[in-house]
């Protein structure tokens, strides 16, 4: 079933990884509600982090070129498979909800007061199903565009603050419990770093398999490092009253002053969020719609677009009463209820795979050649695999 | 295209359903109806008289159609006639080298002789000087040639005619071209004449790989389209692909390149050109060595060259011509050009509107001040503005010359002081329109593209402030890397990011440092030898010795 035509080289998935990463994490930084300690967290998060991405990756490198509803099927046979995936994928289509919702109550409260939610989560969707719609290899390329741009601005507003930090904000250093370093610090690991589970669904379309565990490494270390940098630089600028604030990037930036003529410079840095937490959100309504199709064994994912998208718009709008209520979520509920699907599921898939020793060896070095997997194609499934790479190879030129 | 063209796939099945269902039927039983028209298919008969009288028939009631019929000089039983266009041909080269010989040279030959051979062929290899000849017996082809300039002779007794070539018309000279006009660099302009166009690619490159390969394309108007590219430079799969789309036309008239662009381009939907052309013929033969593969169509002075790239966009030849600093930084000042005016009056209708924070304080009260009078939003002013420019463009192209400067006096005062002065527009929007509308002509080859995306981000950013241009620009974005050109992605140096290829595209680096092609347009890479610096010699030891 060759549902995704097209490869991502690994910069692209790089960067993918790093976009989505930073994506609603710049906004709302779980790390920000315990203060001057949050750089730490955010670190001590990141090695949590670790440990649930090793066990991705290892999953994904047993079941090379596959997605994961492919290997759930092989490890939890055709019907238990089939339930586990559907369970991934509510979560998957919850999660891009989530953040739909993040950057429409962002804009709400930033600069729109007075649009209607649902119109904003509505573009936003739209932008998004667009993307979808044009599949991973031209997601790709936009995040290879667009993080750079974003990194750059991250670091570039850091410059300009540089003389509006006070390190004596972040003093004195650990000294909150260790029972609350250790819970926020869980909360980052769980968002936004556990959330690479989605890239179950991506890395599968990776064309160097074997560099993929370093990429995803590389991408979440530098993600750790910029989201720490950033909660260092809040609390510095801000002090204390960080932890109070709904959105600290936001504020922070507003200390921006350049010779009395760029100030208020919010607007710029809500633009580069926007670019980050688009690719957030497409990765995981891709995720979400190649996961239904891949259930459903349908041809081509794309009918699947403007109705999945739709009831993400619909989630996303009905999902919390209000913003306090989202950030409530995020950082009280959120840490506990994303644990089955950030690295329960993944590491149950990967004992049982071990135990019932799948995909067997042999098959295994068949699903290197093909990047089919032992799911194996029916004679059916081959024509259409055969007429697919005709097309493109006709498109291609 | 292969992905993200759902909608599109659905659009055109229903297109051709209704295509089929409808035009197709229509068309074929009109063609029943029709009769088959004289002379398709058949043979030149050995009967002189039939021949000729068929010409007539077929061609007869033409006032530019010239008929000689004659005998070959002593030879008084072999007659012979004549056909061709007046206007098409040199009339020279027809009495000097065709009925001077056939009436006052052939009696060096015996009848005997002139008659013996079974083809016409021995007549053109004594007695006829022209080069480019042609045999010929379908009556298809005879009056193809006939009508492309050739002239034709009938000669009794033979089933076969000679197609001579006497093309000559009146063409225009080269000249300085009006739309690409360089500082420095060459003068030289395409023509309309498609030989004279090969010629001046042809001069610049003087290599036997440079190859020119000829096709016709179109019913009735038979137009000329030639494909050039550079053999062993030029990627095959794309040149395969030129090949396959051009041979695809099934169409009654090519009357300029841009009928052809329409039927070859990758993205007939999307705003953006994915066919590049060109006026100029350095331009075009800098693009065939860099591995694209020019068209050039008879009877317009436009090449088309693929794939064509969104950065190629911004390129001029006059970046390589004159030194690189300069080059790169003109570089830089046409992306923000391009940035300016497709973005600008968004922004400036978003800043006005949502988020008047940004802009500082001094400046803000003056522009409080300067539209305090006027009665429309900003979005309202804008658009006005927009439109009485394009309006005013659209006249000064159309506009006979004499009148021309009536046009940019008038505008001048519609679109400045009187408008403001009127208490029509703020005058900030002044700044901003005309700002959009000198940046618009820098990039001469995006500048319909600019145009329709600046008015949707008016809109845009009219009802959803910066949020709204965001979201425009990052479709555009994902729009722009889903585009293909004969299989290169359009937005290519950019997204995929190709590091190399962005040594000519970013910054354009000198050529000795420029060593190879861009990847994905050739794969045969190596363009400069390594190692050529200019500078001192920096041995000078050795030059001693050689001393």
């Amino acid at each position: 079933m060759k549902l995704e035509a097209g490869k991502i080289a690994n910069t692209q998935l790089f960067f993918l990884a790093l976009g989505m990463l930073l994506g609603s994490s710049m906004i709302l930084n779980p790390a920000q509600s315990i203060g001057r300690d949050g750089w730490l967290a955010v670190l001590a998060g990141m090695v949590e982090g670790f440990f649930f991405l090793g066990v991705m990756v290892t999953l994904a490198g047993r079941f090379k070129g596959q997605t994961l509803v492919q290997m759930n099927e092989t490890i939890f046979g055709s019907l238990l498979g089939k339930i586990v995936s559907l369970v991934y994928l509510a979560y998957f289509w919850h999660l891009g909800s989530i953040v739909l919702r993040d950057f429409g109550d962002f804009y709400l409260a930033i600069v729109y007061p007075e649009t209607p939610l649902v119109v904003i989560i509505l573009l936003l969707a739209l932008l998004c199903a667009s993307a979808v719609r044009n599949g991973l290899e031209v997601l790709g390329r936009c995040s290879v565009f667009l993080v750079p741009i974003a990194v750059f601005f991250i670091i570039f507003d850091s410059l300009l603050l540089i003389e509006k930090i006070e390190l004596s904000n972040l003093l004195p250093v650990l000294d909150v419990p260790w029972k609350d370093l250790l819970k926020v610090s869980h909360g980052v690991a769980t968002f936004p770093f556990g959330e690479a589970v989605i890239f179950l669904m991506v890395m599968a379309f990776s064309n160097n398999q074997r560099q993929v565990r370093k990429t995803m490494f590389g991408a979440m270390f530098t993600a750790g490092v910029l989201l720490s940098w950033l909660a260092a630089r809040n609390t510095g600028v801000l002090g204390s009253i960080v932890c109070i604030q709904a959105y600290p990037s936001f504020p922070v930036i507003r200390y921006i002053n350049l010779g009395e003529i760029f100030t208020r410079l919010e607007i710029v840095v809500a633009a580069v969020l926007l670019s980050l937490g688009f690719i957030k959100i497409t990765v995981f309504y891709y995720g979400t719609v190649l996961g239904l199709a891949q259930l459903m064994r349908l041809r081509s994912y794309l009918p699947l677009v403007l109705p999945v998208g739709a009831m993400m718009v619909f989630l996303g709008a009905c999902v919390f009463q209000s913003n306090v209520e989202n950030i409530n979520f995020s950082f009280n509920i959120y840490p506990y209820y994303s644990l089955p699907f950030e690295i329960g599921l993944p590491l149950l898939s990967l004992l049982v795979a071990v135990i019932r020793g799948v995909p067997k060896p042999n098959q295994g070095e068949q699903s290197d050649h093909r990047n089919n997997g032992p799911n194996r194609p029916k004679p059916g499934k081959v024509a259409n695999s055969k007429t697919e790479n005709g097309k493109r190879g006709a498109n291609t030129g | 295209m292969l992905r993200g063209s759902g909608a599109e796939d659905g659009l055109k099945n229903m297109l051709k359903k209704i295509l089929k269902q409808l035009a197709l039927k229509k068309l074929l039983k009109k063609k029943n109806k029709q009769e088959q028209p004289l002379g398709q298919g058949q043979e030149l008969s050995r009967d002189f008289e039939k021949n000729v009288e068929l010409f007539k028939k077929i061609l007869g009631k033409n006032r530019d159609f010239v008929q000689y019929e004659f005998v070959f000089g002593t030879h008084e039983k072999i007659r012979a006639a004549l056909f061709y266009f007046e206007g098409l041909v040199y009339r020279e080269y027809i009495n000097e080298f065709i009925l001077k010989p056939l009436m006052f040279q052939s009696h060096h030959f015996s009848s005997g002789e002139l008659r013996r051979g079974k083809s016409i062929a021995h007549l053109r290899e004594r007695l006829i000087s022209i080069g480019g000849t042609e045999v010929v017996s379908k009556v298809d082809d005879i009056l193809n040639n006939c009508l492309c300039g050739d002239t034709i002779l009938l000669v009794d007794g033979y089933a076969e005619a000679l197609a001579l070539n006497t093309k000559g018309w009146k063409t225009r000279g080269v000249e300085e071209p009006k739309t690409e006009a360089l500082v420095r660099g060459a003068r030289e302009g395409f023509t309309e004449s498609i030989g004279i166009n090969m010629a001046l690619l042809r001069r610049r490159i003087r290599h036997f790989e440079f190859t020119i390969e000829e096709m016709q394309i179109g019913a009735k108007t038979r137009t000329k389209v030639c494909i050039a590219y550079l053999k062993g430079v030029v990627n095959t799969g794309v040149l395969e692909e030129v090949r396959k789309r051009l041979g695809r036309i099934k169409t009654d008239a090519i009357l300029e390149s841009g009928y052809l662009e329409q039927f070859i381009e990758d993205a007939p939907f999307s705003i953006f050109p994915t066919v590049a052309n060109s006026e100029r013929p350095d331009t075009v033969a800098a693009k065939i060595l860099e591995g694209r593969v020019a068209i050039i169509t008879d009877g317009t002075p436009m090449v088309l060259t693929v794939p064509a790239l969104f950065a190629s966009s911004f390129q001029s030849p006059e970046d390589y011509y004159s030194r690189p600093y300069y080059a790169s930084l003109i570089r830089w000042i046409r992306y923000i050009c391009f940035f300016i005016t497709v973005s600008a009056p968004a922004v400036y209708v978003a800043l006005t509107t949502y988020h008047q924070e940004l802009i500082p304080t001094p400046l803000l009260i003056t522009m409080a001040a300067a539209s305090e009078g006027t009665p429309f939003p900003a979005l309202v002013e804008v658009l006005l503005m927009g439109v009485i420019f394009e309006i005013l463009r659209e006249a000064g192209i159309r506009l006979p010359r004499p009148i021309g400067t009536t046009i940019s006096i008038v505008g001048a005062l519609v679109i400045g002081e009187s408008a403001v002065s009127a208490g029509l527009i703020g005058a900030h929007m002044v700044i901003v329109v005309s700002l959009t509308a000198i940046s618009s002509f820098v990039i001469p080859a995006q500048t319909d593209a600019a145009t329709i995306l600046r008015f949707i981000l008016i809109f845009a950013a009219g009802f959803m402030g910066a949020f709204g241009i965001f979201i425009v620009f990052l479709g555009l974005l994902v729009h722009l890397s889903s585009l293909r050109s004969f299989g290169v992605p359009y937005f290519a140096p950019f997204a995929p990011v190709n590091l190399p290829a962005l040594q000519d595209t970013m910054v354009r680096v000198p050529f000795w440092m420029q060593l190879t092609r861009p990847k994905m347009l050739s794969r045969n890479r190596q363009r400069t030898e390594p190692g050529l610096m200019p500078g001192p010699e920096q041995k000078p030891s050795q030059q001693k010795q050689s001393n």
